[in-house]
Formats: structure tokens, C-alpha cells, sequence
């Protein structure tokens, strides 16, 4: 009998009630919040739906030494959190991206490209912020990253700046991604007159096949020359669009596109949410890190909305850029373009920017790699 | 016969870039003792006179088949073996050889000693390309080394610049302490504001997107160009008059009509009830995708108006 008592009190050791922590709790509910978030209103459901349960499978209490947990060396969930540690996840994930991005809009109209470099002060509002917060520079670096809105690149950069931090700041970017409606369409309201809103921009021209396959090979040639160090991420991107654009890699295209994506979706949201277990997570530095990364959004949107009205006074009547779009040089694709969109048909129904806001949107995707890699190289 | 061709030259422009990848080049001579009576010892607990050389680049470099010698008649004195991985010399590191004119002691001990040598010279596989040289100083002293003041860093030409005697011998070793503060360190106290490193990296995202706006502005011009002769020439029209590069109003008006059409309530079929829309599956076979083996379908959101 005592035999069996003895057992059961270690069971009891075990459980995650007997290791319980008020911490625990305030995470699973988070995680909670991610699944309740991304069900009810669909905000980034392929992201926040991952992340939440991951949340929740890294918050059960667990008794040190069952080598289950994500920080565990051995433990399955730690095997695959390799993928974050060592960041060979965001390049697949870019290079899926790359194999389902048209860049038309941007061929067809570069000027566009612009507005996707503007919205990159983003990064730096925020590595500026996070000094002044006492950040090391490494760290103000992997922060200031969340004001790429692009979430790939944000734990890319983390797990080779700031590991330690690598948690709080793929939550904070892909919250603030998911956010992206709630965030800009107040700002670009507030920086655009009423006439600005009105502005109907020309239609693109036809990009030629010839274009489309040019552009993934000058553009990695031409990015990858200057930044070396962001060769991975732009290398992905670029690879994944040549495949798709070369017209003679289909299966290719589509496994990149479809399944490999979606499996290093799966990986990657679980992981990182598991990474956030309560006690590196709920610390100081992560509310700091979320208030840094609302930050960074405000500021990118600013910069790309006032870019773009800024561009405008060296452009011909007839050619000028609605503002609406500068909000898009956020990298948060296609979000960021959707939301260029409905608020341009708030202010009239004929006026649809969702084209041309793409160009900026992926421009961004392209001009965040290439930041990552200046921090990378200054930084790394 | 063509494709051969071209195959051919894209391998070898390859292999030129990639042999060119791991540099040899950047192999320096950096310390040498020439009377060893109380120092660093060989794995045959000799003292003997050596040679430091330092992988200055930042990428692992072979050394194997390289030549080291006291002579500037002959260059080959001394073959570097190849098929021993510790001529591999990973970057930033440090590699001694013996001058002990035992060669066959192994692949680190030459074939000259330095008693009567007028200077060290390391050359390129090739053996005519001198990479580093060095005169040896014959007045140092007893366990006294001769060698760079920082790793790497000097002239390779025999002036000698940037060598000096050394205030202790530091064989495999950096010949100067790196007492540097870390990278981010560095940037903060240069930067605490941030303010430079925006501007600096603002400046290069800019620039990389600005070079490719021009590029893809020439080739969007050439291209619009090309089109316009291409459908002036199918029309038999004159250049100027066609309208290339434009897309006729019909198809704007077809593209809003049809959004039009989705966006009113009463037309948006795809999630409503009791409407069937049939859509099109192409789905490969796989025994993992086979219905036989699905126990359910997965559920999908309905929304309810």
C-alpha cells in the first residue's frame, strides 16, 4: 500500500497541477486569446491559430528533467525548434512566398519600389526607440525587426541577434501583422486629404513573360551584390519566384507554394509559440518589446503614407500615386494591401488600389530582407 | 552543339569563381623564431626553429600543395602535402611549421632549416606566385620571434612593414591580444542614438531599390518599345499610332462588373445557403490523400448571413 501511495505521489509530482504557477495561467490564456482571435474575426488564422496552441503546448507546467520541453535538449519539441534556433525555417518559408508572389505590379510600375524601402524607417524608429529603452544594440536590432512586419524575417534575424528575445518578438510581429487593419487605416486617414484619397491611379501596363523572369534573377543578383549577409532570405524569395515564373518548374512552384509552406507554417508557429513558456516570456522586456513593435508599425505607415506624398510633388498631374498605397510598403502581404484597398473604396467605391498597393507590399517584403541584412552585418 | 558550348562556359566561369572562392591568397607569413633553445616544442619534443603562417580571410583555406622555402631561385623547396586535413586551415587560425630540415617527420616539419636562411617565402600552388615573403633577421637572440604586429595585418612584399620583434613568442597564438568589445558593443558606443546606423542602412535598402527601379524601368522601356514595332508590324500601322501598353477599356470594364457583381449581397453565391457551386478538385493520387482512408472530411467554416 505505502508502495502505492509513494508512486502515486510522485505522479502527483509530475502533473502539471502539482508545478502550476500563476504565470502559466496569464500565458494560456494568451494562447487562448490567439485561437479565439484568429477563429472569430480570421486575423492571420494560418499564423495565430499555430502560435496559440503552441502557446499552450509551452505553458503546461511541466516537472524539469521529462525532457519534453521546447528548451530541453533532445526533446522532440526541441528538434524541431531547430528549425527557429538555427533559422533555417523563415527561408522556406520565403522561399513558399516567393513561389506564390506576383510581382507584376511592381515590374509594371517600379516606382512603387520606393514606397517599399520608405516604410523601412520603420526598423530603424524602432532600433532607435529600443536604445534609448536600454537595449543592447544587438537586441534593439532583433527588435527593431518587428517593424519589417514581416515575420520570417523577424525570427530569422532574432535567432542570430537576440535568442533570448526570439519569443517575444515573433509574437509581437505577428500580432502586430494580424493587427495591421486596426493599426493603419487611422494613421493614413489622418496624414491624407480627402482629395489625396480621391486620386485614381493609372492602370498598369501588361508585364511581359520576359519581365517576370528577368526579375527574380536581376533582382537576388543585384540585392544579394549589396547585402550579402541577407543571401538566405533573398535567395529563397527570389529562387521560389523564378520557379514559378520560369513556366517550366511547375511541380516545383506548386510543392513550394503549397505543401512545403504549409508544413513550415505548421513548425514554425508551433514552435515559436511553444518558445514563450511563462518564465521567458513574462518579463519586462517582452511588454517592452510589444510596445516597441506597436511603435515601429506607426512609424512605417507614417514614413510610407508620407513618402508617397512627399514622391508626389515631383510628379505630373495624371501620374500621381494615391497615398492610401503607402501604408503597404509594410511587408505584411497581403494585409497591408487589402487594407490600402478598403480604405480607398470608403472614400469611393470605383476606386480600387488593391493592385497597385501590391507593388509596394511585395517591394517591402524585399526591402526588409535587405535591412535585416544591414543589421545582420553591422550587428551580427 | 550550341547548348554544349554555352553548358561548358557556364561550368567554367563556375569553377574559375569558385576556385578563386577559397583563396590561398590570403595566407600570411606571421611570426617565425630562428633560435629555439627554450620555447615551443615539436610533437618529437624537439626545439626547433618555425614559421607561424595565419588564414587571414574568413573562410576556411587549404593549404595543401602550396610551397614554402628559403630560396628565391627555388619557390618549390618545400611541398605542402596534400591529403593531410590539417592543411586546411579554418579561418582566422594559426599554423606552425617546423624549419627543421626533416621533412619526413611529417606534413609540418620543411625541408630547410633557417640557420643560414636569407628569407621565408610562401607561394601559391602554382609555384611562381610568391604570396607572402619575409627576410629573416638573424640578430634576434635566443627565443626571440620576429613577427607581425597585429595578425595578417603588413606588407607582403619582404619590406617587412607592419613586423616587429616580438615581446614574447606566441606560436599558434594571436601575436596581439584582441581585446575588442564585441560588434553591437562597438555600435553602441559609436551610436547610442541609433541615428547612424538608420541613415547608413536607409541609404543601402534605398539604394538597392532604386537600382533596381532603373533597371526594370530600361527593361520595361525596351520591352513596351519592342512590343510597340512587334504589333505596328502585325497591323501594318505606323509605330506611333498603336496603343501597346494598354489594356482596351473593355477588359476594365468586364474586371468591375465582376467585383461589382461580388461585392452586392444578392450575387455573392460562393457562401450561401442551398446554393450549390461546383468547383473543379485536382487532386494527384496518394494513398495519404486517398478517400479510402480519410475517416471524415475536415470541417470548413460556414458563415451564416
Amino acid at each position: 500500500m505505502e508502495h502505492i501511495i509513494e508512486n502515486l505521489r510522485q505522479f502527483w509530482q509530475f502533473t502539471g497541477f502539482a508545478n502550476f504557477e500563476i504565470g502559466y495561467l496569464i500565458m494560456i490564456i494568451i494562447g487562448c486569446l490567439f485561437i479565439f482571435l484568429a477563429i472569430k474575426f480570421e486575423w492571420e488564422p494560418m499564423l495565430l491559430v499555430p502560435i496559440g496552441f503552441g502557446i499552450l503546448i509551452g505553458n503546461i507546467p511541466l516537472f524539469a528533467g521529462l525532457n519534453v520541453g521546447v528548451y530541453e535538449e533532445g526533446s522532440v519539441l526541441n528538434i524541431l525548434y531547430q528549425g527557429v534556433q538555427r533559422g533555417f525555417y523563415p527561408p522556406l518559408i520565403f522561399l513558399g512566398i516567393g513561389a506564390m508572389t506576383d510581382f507584376s505590379a511592381l515590374i509594371a510600375n517600379p516606382k512603387l519600389l520606393l514606397i517599399g524601402a520608405a516604410a523601412q524607417f520603420g526598423i530603424f524608429g524602432a532600433y532607435a526607440i529600443s536604445l534609448a529603452l536600454g537595449f543592447d544594440a544587438a537586441q534593439a536590432g532583433a527588435i527593431g525587426i518587428i517593424g519589417g512586419a514581416d515575420g520570417p524575417t523577424a525570427i530569422f534575424l532574432s535567432s542570430r541577434l537576440a535568442p533570448t528575445l526570439m519569443g517575444a518578438i515573433a509574437v509581437s510581429a505577428y500580432s502586430y501583422m494580424a493587427l495591421v487593419p486596426v493599426i493603419q487605416p487611422p494613421i493614413m486617414r489622418l496624414l491624407t486629404t480627402k482629395k489625396e484619397r480621391l486620386i485614381h491611379m493609372k492602370p498598369p501596363r501588361p508585364v511581359s513573360p520576359t519581365e517576370k523572369k528577368l526579375f527574380p534573377i536581376i533582382g537576388f543578383l543585384l540585392t544579394a551584390f549589396i547585402v550579402p549577409s541577407g543571401i538566405p532570405l533573398l535567395g529563397m524569395l527570389f529562387f521560389g519566384n523564378l520557379l514559378k515564373e520560369s513556366g517550366v518548374t511547375k511541380r516545383l512552384a506548386n510543392t513550394a507554394s503549397g505543401p512545403l509552406v504549409d508544413i513550415v507554417t505548421i513548425l514554425i508557429g508551433v514552435t515559436v509559440g511553444a518558445s514563450t513558456q511563462a518564465s521567458q516570456f513574462l518579463r519586462w522586456e517582452s511588454v517592452k518589446i510589444f510596445i516597441i513593435g506597436a511603435c515601429s508599425f506607426v512609424i512605417a505607415t507614417f514614413a510610407g503614407v508620407l513618402f508617397v506624398k512627399f514622391f508626389n510633388l515631383f510628379l505630373k498631374e495624371g501620374n500621381k500615386i494615391n497615398p492610401l498605397i503607402g501604408n503597404s510598403g509594410v511587408s505584411a502581404v497581403p494585409d497591408a494591401a487589402r487594407v490600402s484597398n478598403n480604405v480607398g473604396l470608403e472614400y469611393d467605391p470605383k476606386n480600387y488600389l488593391l493592385m497597385h498597393a501590391m507593388g509596394p507590399n511585395v517591394a517591402g517584403v524585399i526591402g526588409s530582407a535587405v535591412a535585416a541584412g544591414m543589421l545582420l552585418g553591422f550587428l551580427g | 552543339m550550341k547548348h554544349l558550348k554555352l553548358f561548358l562556359a557556364v561550368v567554367g566561369l563556375t569553377l574559375c569563381f569558385t576556385a578563386g572562392a577559397q583563396s590561398q591568397d590570403a595566407m600570411r607569413l606571421n611570426e617565425y623564431l630562428v633560435i629555439n633553445t627554450d620555447d615551443f616544442q615539436d610533437d618529437f619534443g624537439q626545439q626547433n626553429a618555425w614559421i607561424e603562417l595565419f588564414n587571414s580571410s574568413y573562410g576556411t583555406v587549404d593549404i595543401a600543395g602550396c610551397f614554402l622555402s628559403d630560396d628565391p631561385d627555388n619557390l618549390k623547396k618545400y611541398a605542402i602535402p596534400g591529403g593531410d586535413v590539417l592543411t586546411k586551415i579554418k579561418p582566422r587560425q594559426h599554423v606552425i611549421f617546423w624549419a627543421d630540415n626533416q621533412p619526413y617527420r611529417g606534413t609540418f616539419h620543411v625541408s630547410f632549416d633557417l640557420a643560414g636562411a636569407k628569407e621565408i617565402i610562401f607561394t601559391k600552388g602554382d609555384g611562381k606566385t610568391i604570396i607572402d615573403r619575409i627576410p629573416v633577421k638573424h640578430d634576434l637572440g635566443e627565443n626571440v620571434s620576429f613577427g607581425r604586429a597585429e595578425d595578417g595585418i603588413g606588407s607582403v612584399d619582404g619590406s617587412g612593414e607592419g613586423w616587429n620583434v616580438q615581446p614574447r613568442t606566441s606560436p599558434s597564438t594571436n601575436n596581439a591580444l584582441i581585446d575588442k568589445a564585441a560588434k553591437p558593443d562597438r555600435m553602441k558606443a559609436i551610436d547610442p542614438y541609433g541615428w547612424i546606423l538608420a541613415l547608413t542602412a536607409m541609404s543601402v535598402v534605398f539604394l538597392a531599390l532604386i537600382l533596381l527601379y532603373f533597371i526594370f524601368k530600361a527593361i520595361g522601356n525596351a520591352n513596351i518599345k519592342a512590343g510597340k514595332k512587334r504589333s505596328a508590324a502585325a497591323a501594318g500601322t505606323d509605330v506611333k499610332a498603336s496603343a501597346y501598353g494598354e489594356t482596351p477599356g473593355e477588359v476594365y470594364a468586364a474586371i468591375a462588373m465582376a467585383m461589382h457583381l461580388y461585392q452586392q449581397d444578392d450575387e455573392g453565391h460562393d457562401e450561401e445557403s442551398f446554393v450549390v457551386t461546383l468547383h473543379h478538385t485536382d487532386r494527384t493520387y496518394s494513398p495519404w490523400s486517398s478517400k479510402i482512408y480519410t475517416l471524415r472530411q475536415t470541417p470548413s467554416l460556414n458563415k451564416r448571413r
